[in-house]
């Protein structure tokens, strides 16, 4: 039977297959269901927030920071309560990040404020000397895009069912609507903050980067 | 079916799929051994298909038709 | 030598896949270097704007030296060796030939493509996954050519049983094919709204899920793209370049069935103390011990191939390489599985104990098995002489040195790093605010960025000496048989 493998390439390659598959059959799959439920208050990510998270995958701040407390003394001491499963059923990609260069950011909307954020980010080693942090000011001078985060709830909505304009829930409506709850949401936000070109734009209708990245930040609790 | 039995099957489904591949594992470096101490076949010899590689030389074994039948 | 009647192997493929190795490890080790002295001088943090920062940079890194300079190696040494054991020439069939051509061009177009993308900020934020979805339809597309161009080379072979090495070979096309598949489901919002950019897409996971098929495939992308494809390279150029026979050839194929049965179960193991379920977490931390025995398998056998011919060692830089990256081989596997028992990764977890382990393994085990495979592969490919046998030399110790750094500065900082964050003072409040534990690490960065920059100038050295034997090494009349001929 062996004998007979070793000389079949493409047999061999099917009974090489299945080996190959065959943890991730077990081990991936069953498990899909439970883990997926949301914890009793998660809420997805309104238009502005989701913008943000846009900002904050595109500068890969996930390169440095974790969002995964784990359950030890140490973690919850510095971060919060640890991390559970359904805490994340909105989180399309999950961010837990594989190395925290810097502090988890799990829970950072419990204890840091949008005028520290604005600090932090325009010039951090301003804020906490020795950071190794990069500066950020290219966010408040770029654009969020409202469009795009507008799109993605719309499909997550459409194809998994994510509850947008359920009751209790974010709405999320059309485009328009979208937009104008961003804005509106957006001016608070600008309200905290001192940088003057931000406060200009958002006055005009538009949102930098920064402004939604701090609604982000700010939802992580 | 709710998530207890599934979570039984597949740990059940995981113990006899983990002992099934085992057994083939294991039967199958039986069969190496045995193949080559019985002389059937003598896998070190492949490592000259490393050495006999330049496109003139001979091949180890043949592709032929007529010994892949009697496999 | 060259008979125009008679056919001959054809190296046009391998002689491209060897140029964009050079050139895409020469980005991805360049950016590589400009990321660590970041960290251990943050002020060149911000040097081109917001495309300089890190988190533009280090996909850009981790996608250069894996998608660009390893997968160009592992695509080099395939149509070389693939060739040369199954006994059949790429001249023989256009059909191939156009397949493999093609193979390149989309290969190389998108890597390009790649390179512009993740610095202008287009990732999916998944590590080793962050290309847009065009970008995997790219990818997909070139993976199945060189899957046509495998198992149509493989159909048309002339030797009937295939060498151990074709095997991982093939391993590598299966697993990443299923990986990659999977890991990158994702729905492009701009086609089911009607809005927003087309770049878009969004993941068919959420959260838990999403990082449990994530940690499937970064996990298993290790394996199949930085571990097995080189194995399969060690297993043709060891035994061809020192023309001594495999230790145990039946010994390198039950290491592969082992390999390949274990090592899919150890993906859990990137999860310990996360919220994935814990019966997973606990047996991607056995089954990580348990893959120390086919890797090993592995490593012991390339080793004791050498026997009794060790004095090559002294005489042949090549197979110092070799030796070397088999033992680095042996050590990121030792490593690995330590870092995978529950305890040591409660430490290890999310400091740079992890980088200095991927490290081992790449910079010594994956960068010095694909740079002999290229040594060995020039003279052959070129038909000329090794340019300098005195530069090889002078860039494997630079080379180890630069190393032995990487590692052992990452070794201190990680659980330096590790246990200052779990310090308590006698009060029971905890010892150190996070900056104090960032600050402690600034000399073993620089230490680091020091070993960095070392192995990127042997790697220059390296490219230099693929370039002048190409283009002025001494002619040979006839192929060399098995010591790779070089100038001093
Ligand atoms: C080079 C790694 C690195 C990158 C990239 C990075 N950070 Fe940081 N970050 C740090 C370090 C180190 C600290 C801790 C010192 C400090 O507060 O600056 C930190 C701190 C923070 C804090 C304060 C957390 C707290 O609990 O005090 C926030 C918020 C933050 N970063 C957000 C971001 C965002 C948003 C991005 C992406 C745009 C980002 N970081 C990118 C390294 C990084």
């Amino acid at each position: 039977m062996f004998h007979w493998l070793e000389q079949k390439p493409f047999f061999f390659a099917v009974v090489l297959f299945l080996t190959i598959a065959f943890a991730g059959i077990i081990e991936v799959i069953p498990d899909f269901a439970k883990q997926s439920q949301p914890t009793v208050g998660t809420k997805p990510y309104t238009t502005l927030e989701l913008a943000g998270r846009h900002v904050y995958i595109k500068d890969s701040c996930n390169a440095c920071h974790s969002q995964l407390i784990r359950p030890f003394k140490s973690e919850t001491d510095r971060y919060g309560m640890y991390s559970l499963s359904g805490e994340y059923a909105y989180d399309r990609p999950f961010l837990w990040g594989s190395k925290r260069t810097g502090p988890d950011l799990m829970r950072v909307g419990n204890y840091r404020t949008t005028d520290w954020h604005e600090n932090h980010m325009m010039n951090p080693a301003s804020v906490v000397p020795g950071t190794v942090m990069p500066a950020y000011p290219h966010m408040f001078t770029n654009i969020a895009d409202i469009e795009t985060a507008y799109a993605e709830a719309y499909t997550v909505k459409a194809v998994f069912g994510v509850p947008y304009d359920a009751e209790g829930m974010p709405k999320l409506g059309t485009l328009e609507e979208a937009q104008a709850d961003a804005m509106a949401q957006a001016k608070l936000i600008a309200a905290d903050m001192k940088n003057q070109s931000v406060k200009d734009a958002v006055a005009n209708g538009q949102v930098p980067e920064i402004v939604a990245l701090i609604a982000y930040l700010n939802s992580l609790k | 079916m709710d998530q207890e039995t599934l979570l039984t099957i597949q740990g059940y489904g995981k113990f006899f799929v983990i002992l099934f591949v085992f057994i083939v594992f294991y039967s199958y470096a039986y069969s190496i051994y045995k193949r080559q101490r019985t002389g059937e076949r003598d896998f070190e010899k492949y490592s000259n298909l490393v050495h006999d590689d330049s496109f003139d030389s001979t091949p180890l074994e043949k592709r032929d038709n007529s010994i892949d039948k009697n496999d | 030598m060259q008979s125009n009647a008679q056919l001959e192997y054809d190296y046009s493929i391998v002689k491209a896949f060897t140029f964009t190795t050079i050139l895409f490890g020469i980005i991805g080790m360049l950016v590589g270097v400009i990321l660590a002295f970041q960290l251990a001088f943050p002020e060149l943090s911000n040097l081109a704007g917001e495309y300089g920062t890190f988190g533009r940079l280090r996909p850009l890194h981790t996608n250069g030296v894996a998608f660009g300079f390893t997968l160009s190696g592992i695509f080099a040494t395939w149509y070389y060796v693939g060739q040369r054991v199954l006994k059949m020439s790429l001249n023989e069939s256009k059909f191939l030939m156009t397949v493999a051509k093609l193979h390149f061009a989309l290969y190389f177009i998108t890597i390009l493509l790649a390179v512009v993308t993740l610095i202008l900020g287009i990732t999916t934020s998944k590590e080793y996954a962050e290309l847009e979805w065009p970008l995997d339809l790219l990818v997909v597309v070139w993976w199945v050519l060189w899957g046509v161009a495998m198992f149509g080379m493989i159909g048309m072979r002339r030797e009937r049983t295939i060498y151990v090495s074709i095997w991982y070979f093939m391993s590598s096309f299966l697993a990443v094919a299923m990986l990659y598949l999977f890991n990158n489901m994702e729905v492009p919002t701009a086609l089911v709204s009607g809005y927003g950019s087309v770049m878009h897409s969004v993941s068919m996971y959420a959260g838990t899920n999403d990082a449990l098929v994530q940690w499937w495939y970064g996990h298993n992308a290790v394996a199949f793209v930085f571990t097995t494809p080189i194995i399969g390279m060690i297993y043709y150029f060891l035994p061809k370049e020192s023309g001594q026979n495999v230790f145990s050839y039946k010994l390198s194929v039950l290491a592969f069935w082992g390999l390949m049965f274990v090592y899919l179960w150890a993906g859990g193991h990137h999860l310990i103390y996360s919220t994935v379920p814990d019966w997973m977490q606990t047996m991607g931390s056995v089954m990580s011990v348990v893959l120390i025995l086919p890797s090993w398998g592995s490593a012991i056998n390339m080793l004791l191939t050498m026997k009794g011919e060790w004095q090559q060692l002294q005489t042949s830089p090549l197979i110092k390489f070799m030796i070397l990256a088999s033992t680095f081989y042996m050590l990121s596997t030792i490593e690995g599985p330590i870092q995978a028992i529950k305890s040591v990764n409660a430490i290890a977890h999310f400091t740079d104990w992890i980088p200095g382990h991927v490290h081992d393994g790449v910079l010594g085990w994956v960068g010095f098995m694909t740079m002999a495979a290229l040594f060995h592969m020039a003279p052959r490919i070129f038909k000329r002489e090794i340019y300098s046998k005195s530069l090889m030399e002078t860039q494997f110790w630079i080379q180890t040195v630069a190393i032995v750094l990487y590692f052992t500065s990452m070794w201190i900082a990680g659980i330096t790093q590790g246990m200052m964050w779990r310090a308590y003072d006698e009060y029971g409040s905890l010892l150190y605010s996070f900056i104090d534990t960032v600050t402690v690490l600034q000399p073993y960065y620089t230490i680091r960025a020091v070993g960095g920059l070392l192995y990127l100038v042997g790697f220059f050295m390296f490219a230099y000496n693929i370039y002048k034997t190409a283009t002025s090494g001494r002619v040979l009349d006839k192929e060399p048989v098995n010591a790779s001929p070089m100038a001093s």
